[in-house]
């Protein structure tokens, strides 16, 4: 089974719902939410006035869109992979979201993971990435990776499917708050 | 928060479905066309894009305001107006 950048969300909030989603194939809850309906929808609408400003701004020189790239052990589906013209490449990936001062640690990690999978099919690398958020006027956001980012996401990546292989029962996540409202704290032991 | 969502709506099928979103969203229908109620702030932003979904903006208005407790306490009501304590969810239950 390869991996996608969900999983090693997942995996970074508590390991433990690797295992109790694909271990022992307890579904998590998840309402069909609204804003994550719309959020899929988001990709069906191309968007045209990106392109120029985007040639202007960063210095595009190709861009493939929608690029679904996979390595042995991760999958994923870019909404748009950029050549730049210092010779990296970036993903860039669209949010149905507002941009409210502060990038989120799901989109950073989102960001690594494509980065890994850009680096391994295009042979280039990855040395920022960028985040559109189409709630705040398209606003475009830099996220920088670095080498270590890339390291900690293989690390994520191989515990995962140490976790998955070999049935491992992971340590559960050092932040307590998060088990409050966990999905699974009736069946989780402590 | 406490949440006002007033609207003038002419489609009446767009209308309707505001409505039904309204109270979908767990607000109570003070007059035809505004509703009241407690929703987080994830849940008016989910309402505000699903009626702006719905509306012709060229010609509907959608009013969505936010008041606190001590600002709704302070409101005057005279006629056959909601209960305080209703809208706010401060009573549970209607009988006993």
């Amino acid at each position: 089974m390869t991996i996608t950048p969900s999983h090693i969300i997942q995996y970074l909030y508590c390991p433990r719902f690797t295992f109790f989603e694909y271990v022992l194939a307890i579904p998590q809850y998840e309402e069909k939410n609204y804003k994550v309906i719309r959020g899929r929808d988001l990709h069906n609408e191309k968007l045209e006035q990106n392109k120029q400003y985007l040639r202007k701004k960063i210095g595009v020189k190709e861009k493939h869109l929608d690029q679904y790239l996979t390595n042995g052990l991760l999958r994923g589906k870019v909404d748009e992979v950029l050549l730049l013209e210092d010779g990296t490449m970036s993903p860039l990936d669209y949010k149905f979201a507002e941009y409210k001062d502060k990038i989120y640690d799901t989109y950073k990690t989102q960001l690594y993971c494509y980065a890994w999978l850009i680096e391994e099919n295009f042979g280039k690398k990855v040395k920022k990435g960028f985040i559109v958020y189409t709630r705040s006027k398209h606003k475009l956001i830099e996220v920088e990776v670095t080498e270590s980012d890339l390291d900690k996401i293989k690390k994520c990546a191989l515990e995962i499917q140490l976790i998955i292989d070999n049935n491992f029962f992971p340590k559960a996540t050092k932040y307590k708050k998060r088990c409050l409202d966990c999905t699974y704290k009736n069946i989780c032991i402590k | 928060m406490i949440t006002w969502v007033l609207y003038d709506i002419k489609n009446d099928k767009a209308r309707t479905k505001a409505a039904k979103l309204c109270k979908q969203a767990g607000l109570y229908r003070v007059q035809y066309s505004v509703f009241l109620g407690t929703v987080d702030s994830h849940e008016k932003d989910t309402l505000s894009l699903q009626l702006e979904e719905q509306i012709d903006e060229s010609q509907d208005k959608v009013y969505i305001f936010t008041m606190s407790k001590n600002e709704l306490k302070n409101a005057s009501l005279l006629g056959q107006a909601f209960d305080k304590k209703m809208v706010t969810d401060e009573i549970r239950a209607l009988f006993f």
